[in-house]
């Protein structure tokens, strides 16, 4: 008798999870793999990108997506070749993703590229300016964010046309972005007819860069100083620069360019050394947009702080994805072909369209700001 | 050689061999290449620190002269694989050399110093002489070794992670082999007396300086090894692949291991390469649990894993214990 | 062309203070001690981010913090030797002590890391936009002053301490041969400990005033240490006034580098010429009479 209760007990117990488990099956999901630096300096990024991704994920999931909801693995690609490529085949073997996420750096990002082509998984990369990662034109990778010769170009002309430059000193760290933007600058500056009065790339671990402002400072009038590097640094550039003399905010007559990326709250650290600063910043806080004031409204609700580049473009990853999906994407293939096909999406970022290259050509991406005397932006309309 | 060891070299081989039919996906197989690789690290310092005595920081410098020398003549020059990879093992070897006679009068912490300092004029050749290795804009697409095709069997190509991995561990067991023989000879009694007492060791008319010289050489020079096949397995070299926090990890693989043994810092090695992966989850946490345990090795069991094995093994009950006792005596 | 000139030699040796700062507590351990204590940059890093603690989350002075970065330096010089060179003391050792202090080092730096985060902290003291503007055209913030005035005092304090005390002379007994001071009556360990304790102390107090220049981030005293290693070597291991020289020397290379050649290639210099000092003069270029143990 026993014996036969138990049975059944167990049979039901067996029918109820099979029963449940069809009930999982019907929720259709859509895998998407996240390979960001999560450990090391450039965990900097990481942490930033997971934000803007969380808060896009809760909002699309709220109500799914065409019945699919979004799901993300991330695995940490430590910004360097070897993690990254460890991160990747991890993620590819054993969570099988729809499409990637990643990476920041360009060196990472170009260490994965190859692994998703083989495996034929379309690879989403917001972060990396190299002009490497697209120009090869490869079918599975896409770029939403401006290259490096989109954006140099683009300030290069910009500077010489409406600002009357023509004399610039650029200023650079040694990494593959701080390097390739440099290179643009100067080519394009150069091919106007503008003069570029020094070359001067440094190290990140440079701490003082009052011998470099010195230097500067030496060469006589100056009108434009492109500077490509990170906050950290960049800090200490522009406070050392205005010490000198040098810029504007020191009562010189240069303006800084640039830059590789500054965070909004830059000016509150910097003072008025970052006056008349013209930079290229890839989200606009300023922008009277619902859906940029909606996100940045959001952002500050979960997270209590200002909303980075970095937060606005995993954001705007998401959204895309969910834009594809929409649009009949399900499995790599599909998803692949329909994001080549995108040819009007609005993000916060600004719009995206790609050519045959899968580079985001819009640019709309490329915002322009000055710092005025208040230490608030304003967006300059050069685009 | 005796039975004993035969054996030894025989399981490796076997573990070797079935590796990959255990771990079939790419990434396990990919980790476990990765450790090959450290393997061969290890050991090279090991021969350099723990038989000769010598604190050489600079390590990461041969491996990152290696791996950019074969990449560099086989891109830029179009050599044969092989070719550019004995030619790398030939010039780490060289460089090895070269600081080893200039540090030769140097003692200790001098040494460690100057091989420190080499090896960051070495990372800062590499990042600034763009023109030659691209810098820290990189080298791209770097191919794995040719696929050899022998007679009347399937072509052998290394793009696929299971053969990548016979070769290279295939050469860090050689390497092992070759490192053993000469430390079992009278070279190697020549280096345990001079990391011993070097005073001594002069006046028995052994000659440190050419010893000395000789054991970075070796040492180096699979380093260079390791470095050629690094590149040719990631595909993607930058010049922060070679800093010098790769020296002290390497430093931490030998302690940790124990550096007064061969076989200590192949498990070191093995270790601190695998234990990350399993603690992919920790991010920071591991590198702190790296610090820990280099420190509390050097304090606690400075022989390594190599004395806590010796300490366990007399436990063993019965007549195995006397028999590995008395081949320990 | 000399306003440029005559404000590099401001910068070096602004910048050379700084560097000699932190190299003096090297030098101070290993005259006494024959040991290198890699850990001695994370105490920098450490002592930074006290100052920084201390000024902004709990709104103190920024002078007071200074004093607090030297405390807490202190304290963990303290720490690091009872629990590491001490207990290898006794086993003689040349090289453990000195690999065990590099994992100590990779501990703090991650440790830091994962409680800092890597974010660089934006440390700015009262002092460092406050530009004095000087004759020709050159100019030093007010910080930077300062920190060639602490220099100079510190310096001279330890100098004097060193010749005139009692505590000094004992130090520079044990340096000289440590049986025989032991014999006099001098307990070794006693002053090993003051003097780990105060070149930690040195340490912690050069990173509160090497913040508010610095990117701060865990990794910051590590951009200071190699030179520091540097410096010492060119300086000579346990000579003081060595050390200051080759200080000054190093803040002017790189100054000078900077100017007329490239910012990058700094490292090369310095440590070319580490290497050029080792190979023709390995006791440094203003050599105290050292034996080495042979």
């Amino acid at each position: 008798m026993r014996k036969t209760s138990l049975c059944i007990a167990v049979a039901a117990i067996f029918g109820l999870s099979v029963a449940t488990s069809c009930a999982y099956a019907q929720d259709k999901l859509i895998k998407i793999g996240g390979l960001f630096p999560m450990s090391g300096p450039g965990s900097y990024f990481g942490v930033q990108d997971k934000q803007g991704i969380e808060l896009a994920l809760a909002e699309m999931n709220k109500t799914g997506v065409n019945g699919y909801k979004l799901e993300i693995q991330y695995e940490d690609s430590a910004c360097s070749p070897l993690p990254a490529t460890q991160a990747g085949k991890r993620l590819l073997d054993q969570y099988k993703p729809q499409i990637v996420l990643g990476e920041e750096c360009s060196d990472a990002t170009l260490a994965i590229m190859p692994l998703m082509d083989e495996a034929k998984v379309p690879f989403l990369n917001a972060g990396s300016s190299s002009i490497k990662v697209t120009d090869p034109g490869n079918p599975w990778t896409f770029r939403i964010m401006p290259n490096e010769v989109m954006q140099g170009v683009d300030i290069a002309t910009n500077a010489y046309k409406r600002l009357n430059a023509r004399s610039a000193v650029l200023l650079y760290e040694n990494t593959n972005a701080g390097i390739g933007n440099a290179k643009v600058f100067g080519d394009t500056f150069k091919s106007l007819g503008g003069q570029v009065l020094a070359d001067i790339g440094f190290g990140r671990d440079v701490n003082d860069f009052t011998a470099i402002a010195t230097r500067i400072a030496g060469l006589g009038k100056v009108d434009v100083i492109p500077t490509y590097t990170l906050e950290g640094q960049g800090l200490r550039i522009t406070q050392a620069l205005a010490q000198a003399g040098v810029t504007k905010g020191g009562g010189g007559g240069a303006i800084q360019l640039g830059t590789i990326w500054l965070p909004f709250g830059f000016e509150q650290k910097a003072g008025k050394a970052a006056l008349g600063y013209v930079r290229i910043v890839q989200f606009d806080p300023t922008d009277k947009r619902e859906l940029v004031q909606n996100f940045i409204r959001s952002f500050k609700a979960k997270y209590n702080q200002e909303p980075t580049h970095l937060n606005a473009h995993a954001y705007d990853q998401i959204l895309l994805i969910a834009d594809v999906v929409r649009r009949g994407g399900k499995d790599p293939q599909s998803i692949r072909d329909t994001l080549a096909a995108t040819k009007d999406f609005h993000g916060v970022t600004g719009s995206v369209e790609f050519d045959k290259h899968n580079q985001n050509i819009r640019m709309d991406t490329i915002h322009y700001m000055e710092t005025l005397p208040d230490l608030s932006w304003q967006a300059l309309a050069w685009n | 050689m005796y039975s004993g060891r035969r054996v030894g070299y025989l399981i490796a081989a076997a573990v070797i061999a079935l590796l990959p039919l255990i771990f079939q996906d790419s990434y396990w197989r990919t980790n476990l290449t990765v450790c090959a690789i450290t393997v061969m690290l290890a050991i090279g310092l090991d021969f350099i620190l723990g038989y000769a005595g010598q604190l050489n920081l600079g390590h990461c410098a041969f491996y990152g002269i290696g791996a950019y020398a074969s990449t560099l003549l086989i891109t830029r020059l179009g050599v044969p694989f092989w070719i550019a990879f004995a030619c790398a093992i030939a010039l780490a070897g060289a460089a090895g050399m070269a600081l080893a006679m200039f540090a030769v009068r140097l003692r200790g912490h001098y040494l460690a110093i100057a091989s420190l300092a080499f090896a960051v004029i070495v990372h800062q050749v590499l990042l600034n002489w763009i023109s030659l290795t691209q810098g820290p804009l990189g080298i791209y697409g770097i191919r794995p070794p040719p696929p050899i095709a022998l007679p009347g069997l399937p072509v052998i190509s290394f793009a696929n992670a299971g053969n990548m991995f016979y070769l290279v561990a295939g050469f860090a067991l050689l390497f092992y082999f070759l490192l053993d023989q000469i430390l079992r000879s009278p070279i190697g009694e020549a280096l345990t007396a001079i990391r011993e007492d070097e005073v001594s060791a002069a006046s028995f008319g052994i000659n440190c300086a050419g010893w000395k010289v000789f054991a970075f050489g070796i040492g180096s020079a699979v380093a260079g090894a390791a470095g050629a096949f690094y590149a040719s397995l990631v595909g993607t070299l930058v010049p922060d692949a070679f800093i010098i926090t790769e020296s002290f990890t390497i430093l931490a693989m030998v302690i940790v291991g124990g550096m007064a043994t061969l076989l200590g810092p192949v498990c070191g090695a093995i270790l601190l390469t695998v234990l990350p992966e399993l603690l992919r989850g920790f991010g920071d946490l591991r590198l702190v649990l790296y610090g820990a345990a280099l420190t509390l090795v050097v304090l606690f069991m400075p022989g390594g894993m190599a004395q806590a094995a010796r300490l366990i093994r007399p436990r063993l009950p019965g007549v195995r214990a006397k028999l590995l006792h008395d081949r320990a005596a | 062309m000399l306003a440029v000139a005559v404000q590099q030699a401001i910068n070096g040796v602004v910048f050379g203070s700084l560097y000699v700062l932190v190299a003096l507590g090297l030098t101070l351990i290993y005259g006494v001690l024959v040991q290198i204590n890699f850990a001695h940059a994370d105490i920098v890093t450490i002592g930074a981010f006290a100052a920084y603690f201390f000024t902004y989350t709990l709104g103190g002075n920024y002078v007071a913090s200074i004093g607090v970065a030297l405390l807490i330096g202190a304290a963990l010089g303290w720490l690091i030797n009872a629990s590491i060179f001490a207990p290898l003391r006794e086993r003689g050792s040349e090289l453990l002590p000195l690999i065990a202090t590099i994992g100590v080092s990779v501990l703090l730096q991650n440790a830091m890391l994962l409680w800092f985060g890597p974010i660089p902290y934006s440390f700015d003291s009262p002092y460092s936009n406050q530009v004095i503007r000087l004759p020709g055209g050159t100019f030093i913030t007010l910080q930077n002053l300062i920190i060639i005035a602490v220099s100079t005092v510190t310096i001279a304090l330890l100098y004097g301490f060193m010749r005139f005390t009692f505590m000094g002379k004992a130090l520079r007994a044990v340096a000289q041969d440590r049986e025989t001071a032991g014999l006099m009556g001098i307990n070794p360990n006693a002053v090993i400990m003051l003097t780990f304790v105060i070149a930690s102390a040195l340490a912690g107090m050069g990173g509160a005033m090497l913040g508010p220049i610095l990117v701060l981030t865990p990794f910051a005293g590590t951009s200071v240490i190699v030179k520091a290693f540097a410096i010492v070597i060119i300086g000579g291991f346990g000579n003081v006034e060595g050390t200051v020289i080759a200080g000054l020397l190093v803040g002017l290379i790189e100054s000078y580098t900077t100017q007329f050649i490239n910012p990058g290639l700094t490292d090369i210099v310095v440590f070319t010429l580490l290497l050029a000092v080792l190979a023709l003069r390995p006791t440094g270029l203003i050599a105290e009479k050292r034996e080495e143990n042979v």
